[in-house]
């Protein structure tokens, strides 16, 4: 009849055409269809596998995840996918196809794939594998997410200790000024140095040293509990918080809190110059508690309070903490 | 609600430990490394307790589910669920990624969605043998959203009946509790009770 | 003539137990078959039997079974001791390697059991 025979041959043909891989296995695991793509994207004609075993043609898959979703497809009529991001490339395919097999450089086509079984009336139930191409997908994502974790760490971090860096220091200071500022609330900020640490650099060496500023603001980071207060990197060995919403006494008590913190890390240096062998540092503690708001912001005197602290610190032997007011 | 004798619940659990069991075998091939599930325990609950028992400790905490729908001898939605931020840990886990962004990309919810396929088929398909029950699965569809969300997606009768799983998923040191519900209209109650009976008196026989 | 052998039979499921004790008995009708829902029970029970083989689940509450095995390896060299889980991979077949006891799949069939029992009078 002829219009039985003009829709199959339409049903062959689509399935000819489609963009997508189609792969039929009988009852017993034979394979019974090799699309176009299958054929233009691997090493195999459909004459090649037609009516051969599927895990003879594939003896790699036989223990894999593929083989247990042709078995629940075929047994149980469940179907199955398998994808891209657990099993990047089961099958030896390429993107462009069998002109390239001979070179060995091009990678296997990323595959996202789906085992469903089909039921015919009056005959046995057969499994149909189907797999796209998704190579350019999993491409676009790749680098999006690379691009989301370099942009997050450089815009913000420290490369070597991983807190805040100096950008960031200079965007929340600004903020959090801002903010108390509106609220009249008191703004602190500690400028925190490590002693004597060219001494540990050049006796202990660089990467030493590296290690011992990570150790550091692991440590200072721990310490500042709350979500507004920020740890930053300031510069080579020294160190900044941000503490909003704490008034002079409690800077200091965190100030002190912080020294006594380093100094029990007893990270040993020997070249102190002192009886004390171990890191210390010093910290100068700066407060802004303006009772009038509309006042332009005055980052620079606090930075400069606060830096004038630590100086002084460092001048009177170091290890302590000193406090300037604006 | 639901009287299934202790033996009977006993050979449910039973069950479902052995499909759970074999999933894990089947994740722990796909990620080399050891992966162990079981079923502590199983409730059968309405619609509103079910979503409930999932809402739980903090308002709107977001839920990822992954669902298929079978057919054939018992109609049934099954649905795994864990707490989003345990489902991005076992997917980080499973794909060996740990880009900390907070929600699951669209490849990740694809590698979710695989494996709530493995986990469902895998407990559905031992019950189904077990049973020599005829059933046609579908593909696993992602959601996410708080439990009352999910669970309220599903159509079915309001006096349908939930069959809730407690899973434990342990892999790396991690260890993960969800869920596995599988919505049940009282014809397919009645039919898993059925099968559950005749189940017992051929397995254990005329011991 | 076989001589009636003694067999312990470890598994939280009740369901379980009584289908392995079912099966073994209709391999041999005439073993005893004692049976333990816990490692601990199943320590206990051992001490007054003299077991050709035991059955361990593998995932039970407690000390759970590969705790057991190791405990009862070492108390019986030379019974037949063997892992049963549904969840078969390399981490445990490794384990039941190093500790010297065989594993059994489940789901526990009448096919696998007598299997077992026949590997062992081979």
């Amino acid at each position: 009849m002829p219009d039985a025979v003009h829709r199959l041959s339409l049903l062959e043909s689509i399935i000819g055409a489609v963009n997508l891989g189609a792969i039929v296995l009988d009852e017993t695991g034979r394979i019974v269809l090799w699309n176009h793509w299958m054929a233009r994207h691997s090493a195999w004609s459909a004459d090649a596998v037609l009516g051969r075993d599927f895990f003879e043609v594939f003896p790699e898959l036989q223990h894999k995840r593929i083989a247990s979703a042709i078995r629940q497809a075929l047994r149980d009529n469940f179907q199955s996918l398998l994808s891209q991001t657990l099993h990047k490339a089961p099958f030896a395919l390429y993107t462009h196809g069998a002109a390239a097999i001979g070179n060995e450089a091009q990678e296997r086509m990323q595959q996202a794939i789906a085992v469903t079984p089909i039921n015919l009336p009056g005959s046995p139930r057969h499994c149909l594998i189907q797999i796209n191409d998704v190579t350019i997908a999993v491409g676009r994502e790749k680098l999006l997410r690379e691009q989301t974790m370099v942009l997050r760490s450089q815009t913000f971090s420290d490369g070597l200790t991983g807190i805040a860096n100096r950008r960031h220091f200079d965007v929340a200071i600004e903020r959090e000024m801002r903010r108390a500022m509106r609220n009249s609330s008191p703004l602190s900020l500690l400028m925190i140095d490590i002693d004597h640490f060219k001494d540990y650099n050049d006796h202990y060496g660089h990467q030493q040293g590296d290690g011992c500023l990570i150790q550091v603001a692991a440590e200072l980071a721990a310490m500042l509990q709350r979500p507004t207060d920020l740890l930053a990197r300031y510069g080579g060995e020294e160190f900044a918080a941000i503490l909003p919403d704490t008034d002079a006494a409690q800077a200091l008590q965190m100030a002190e809190a912080i020294r006594q913190r380093a100094a029990e890390l007893r990270i040993p240096h020997e070249k102190t110059g002192n009886d004390l062998k171990h890191i210390t540092v010093s910290i100068g503690v700066a407060t802004q508690h303006t009772q009038h708001p509309h006042q332009p912001l005055d980052i620079a005197a606090l930075i400069g309070a606060a830096d004038r602290a630590l100086y002084l610190a460092k001048r009177s032997g170091r290890n302590r903490v000193t406090v300037q007011t604006t | 609600m639901v009287n299934l004798s202790e033996l009977e619940n006993d050979a449910l659990v039973e069950i479902f430990n052995i499909g759970v069991g074999h999933a894990a075998a089947a994740m722990s091939e796909i990620v080399n490394e050891e992966v162990i599930m079981s079923v502590p325990s199983i409730t059968f609950l309405n619609r509103a307790d079910a979503a409930a028992l999932l809402g739980s400790k903090k308002d709107g905490e977001r839920i990822c589910g992954v669902s298929q729908h079978y057919d054939g001898a018992f109609a049934t939605e099954a649905i795994l669920m864990f707490p989003e931020d345990k489902s991005l840990e076992i997917v980080r886990l499973m794909v060996g990624d740990s880009v900390p962004l907070q929600e699951l990309t669209e490849m990740e919810q694809e590698a979710m969605s695989e494996i709530g396929n493995i986990i469902l088929n895998s407990c559905v398909g031992t019950l189904a043998n077990l049973f020599d029950s005829e059933l046609h699965g579908s593909l696993p569809l992602y959601h996410v959203g708080t439990s009352a969300q999910i669970m309220s997606s599903f159509s079915g009768p309001d006096d349908a009946v939930v069959l809730m799983l407690h899973i434990d998923f342990v892999l790396a040191k991690h260890q993960i509790h969800g869920y596995v519900a599988f919505v049940l209209d009282l014809s397919a109650l009645h039919d898993l009770k059925e099968q559950v009976s005749r189940y017992l008196a051929k397995a254990l026989g005329q011991a | 003539m076989d001589h009636s052998k003694q067999v312990l039979v470890v598994d939280d499921s009740r369901v379980s137990r009584l289908m392995a004790h079912q099966f073994i008995l209709s391999k041999h009708a005439d073993w005893q078959v004692t049976e333990a829902a816990t490692g601990e029970e199943a320590l206990e029970k051992v001490k007054a039997l003299n077991p050709f083989l035991i059955l361990l689940d593998v995932n039970m509450p407690g000390i759970g079974g590969v705790a057991t095995a190791e405990q009862l390896r070492a108390l019986y060299p030379h019974t037949h001791i063997f892992l049963v889980t549904a969840n078969v991979q390399n981490a445990i077949r490794n384990r039941a390697s190093e500790l010297k006891v065989g594993f059994m799949e489940k789901p526990i069939t009448e096919t696998r059991i007598h299997q077992l029992i026949d590997s062992l009078e081979a």
